[in-house]
């Protein structure tokens, strides 16, 4: 292929990502209207010193960090057990633990709201049954938004450690079985180190997008329960605060960024070890 | 034997089915709750009807979010496929310095916080050049989309023996016959997982489309967001089953063409 007619194939996508995509998210980022850069970067200061933006901040960190250990830790035993059976059914289980992924976040987060909400399942329940006299407050609390959240990523952990133990030659387990070695231990010392790889990008994935998810903790946090990405939508849409939003925006990329950053690393790391 | 009796270890068992229990049960309590016929979102349900079913089809800001919805999804799945194929080709048969900086570039819009993508549209296309919201809707969600078809599409690509389009070439045919006739069929299984892939990310997508909503177009997982926020009825829930029965659908379609776990296991890496 020419070198001209490469190009011809490459600029009108190249031009749509630009104007769709690259030139307004620099733009906003240095540059919001009738803001000037400094003023972004004193606003950030000014959120990593106040208390209040300083705890939505660890509460984010906090719940994305729960989230990718819970997703990895429910997640992983899920892919080896489908990777590993042979029944039938594990055909239909993985794709119960796929289809999730195409269906909305809205839906799968509205379920939240009628098993946690007053009028709720386990509200009912605990009443119910005379364990409580008054159903607790489930709803808009930190653990329903952690809930939400790894119902929503719990299918990429799957998926992800899924591909990650299948590429691990069944063979070595049976042989360290074989070898004497009990169910447990050959998990522990076969299974889990050589899927590794596919396990932080798992949880690269899951962190990623717990902390910067809106849907969950908008439905479940409620405005007590504040996330990065809540006070994000609040500054650009209710207070208009271009350079509050755009100083959050940089806070919560530059995490994104940090935490796939050490990611990679560790990733190289590991193949030439 | 000891491949399937793994399932029978108890701790990894619970773990597993406490991972499906947080995946399905939900969802599941949607539909049940959606039945009913009372006029609130309480389990167990009172009474069991198609009411609220028939109040949700009625609710014509669903009806119209539905119809923006799907325009939406359709224009930009089929923008970031016609715009992506070429790039994929130009990436994968093209002679161009930095191509793997080049396929950086084109997934970028994966990794920056598509909240973050929704706040530079509005401010910059919005608000600073006044694009009305479908065109930079569109815009916003082709972007979006175009990793996607790079990413699929390339996978089927490098599947792809070139020395059979060459051969179409010895024999006479023209480039663009010899692109069609070889090198599209194979890349078929790459464009369906792509296109499917796109129209389901395109039509669930909050975050990015958020801040992107006027009175005249509003997509739908936005608009039922918003009802949520303000009434407590089972309306949602019922609009909520809806839209999981369509997906359903999708689902069976991506199983029975290029099948379930081959389109999402592309993705990722």
């Amino acid at each position: 292929m020419r070198a001209r007619s490469t190009l011809l194939l490459l600029l009108p996508g190249l031009a749509f990502l630009l104007v769709g995509f690259l030139l307004p998210a620099v733009a906003m980022l240095f540059a919001p209207p009738g803001v000037t850069f400094a003023q972004v970067i004193e606003r950030m200061g000014a959120m990593l010193t106040d208390p209040y933006d300083l705890g939505i901040i660890w509460r984010t960190v906090r719940i994305g960090l729960i989230v990718t250990a819970l997703c990895v830790v429910l997640g992983f035993p899920i892919a080896s057990l489908l990777a590993r059976s042979q029944s039938r059914w594990a055909g239909v289980l993985l794709a119960l633990a796929i289809f999730p992924l195409l269906l909305s976040n809205v839906v799968r987060t509205f379920g939240w709201l009628v098993v946690l909400g007053s009028n709720g399942v386990i509200g009912q329940l605990l009443t119910g049954l005379g364990i409580v006299e008054k159903a607790p407050q489930l709803l808009y609390t930190e653990l329903a938004i952690v809930l939400g959240l790894v119902q929503l990523f719990l299918p990429l952990a799957v998926i992800t450690c899924y591909s990650a133990v299948a590429q691990v030659d069944p063979g070595l387990d049976e042989a360290a079985r074989g070898l004497g070695a009990s169910r447990t231990r050959s998990f522990w010392t076969i299974l889990v180190p050589l899927s590794l790889p596919g396990i932080v990008v798992a949880a690269t994935l899951v962190f990623a997008g717990s902390v910067t998810a809106y849907t969950t903790p908008y439905l479940l946090g409620g405005s007590s329960q504040r996330m990065l990405s809540t006070q994000l939508f609040s500054y650009a849409s209710v207070t208009v605060d271009w350079a509050a939003a755009s100083a959050t925006a940089i806070v919560m990329t530059v995490l994104v960024f940090l935490v796939s950053g050490i990611s990679a690393l560790a990733g190289r790391k590991g193949a030439t070890s | 034997m000891s491949r399937s009796l793994k399932l029978r270890h108890p701790v990894a068992g619970t773990l597993a089915v406490a991972g499906y229990v947080i995946m399905i049960v939900p969802i599941l309590f949607v539909v049940a709750t959606a039945f009913t016929a009372g006029s609130t979102l309480r389990f167990p349900p009172e009474g069991l009807s198609l009411r609220w079913f028939g109040e949700a089809l009625a609710y014509s800001p669903f009806m119209e979010a539905v119809v923006s919805s799907l325009e939406l999804a359709v224009l930009a799945t089929a923008l970031a496929l016609v715009l992506g194929v070429p790039v994929t080709l130009a990436i994968h048969r093209g002679r161009l310095p930095g191509k793997g900086l080049l396929e950086g570039l084109f997934l970028s819009p994966l990794v920056v916080p598509e909240l973050v993508v929704g706040l530079a549209l509005y401010q910059q296309l919005m608000i600073g050049l006044h694009l009305d919201n479908f065109t930079t809707l569109l815009l916003g969600h082709t972007a979006l989309l175009l990793p996607y078809a790079v990413r699929v599409t390339g996978a089927s690509l490098a599947l792809a023996d070139p020395a059979l389009e060459e051969a179409a070439r010895g024999l006479g045919a023209s480039p663009i016959r010899a692109f069609v006739t070889v090198t599209l069929p194979m890349l078929r299984p790459g464009l369906i997982s792509a296109g499917l892939l796109g129209f389901v990310t395109s039509f669930n997508n909050v975050p990015l489309s958020l801040l992107l909503q006027t009175r005249d177009f509003r997509t739908l997982p936005v608009t039922m967001l918003d009802y949520v926020q303000q009434s407590y009825d089972p309306m949602v829930a019922a609009a909520s089953t809806l839209v999981l029965a369509a997906t359903v659908v999708v689902a069976v379609v991506a199983e029975r063409t290029v099948g379930f776990a081959k389109i999402f296991g592309g993705i990722n890496r």
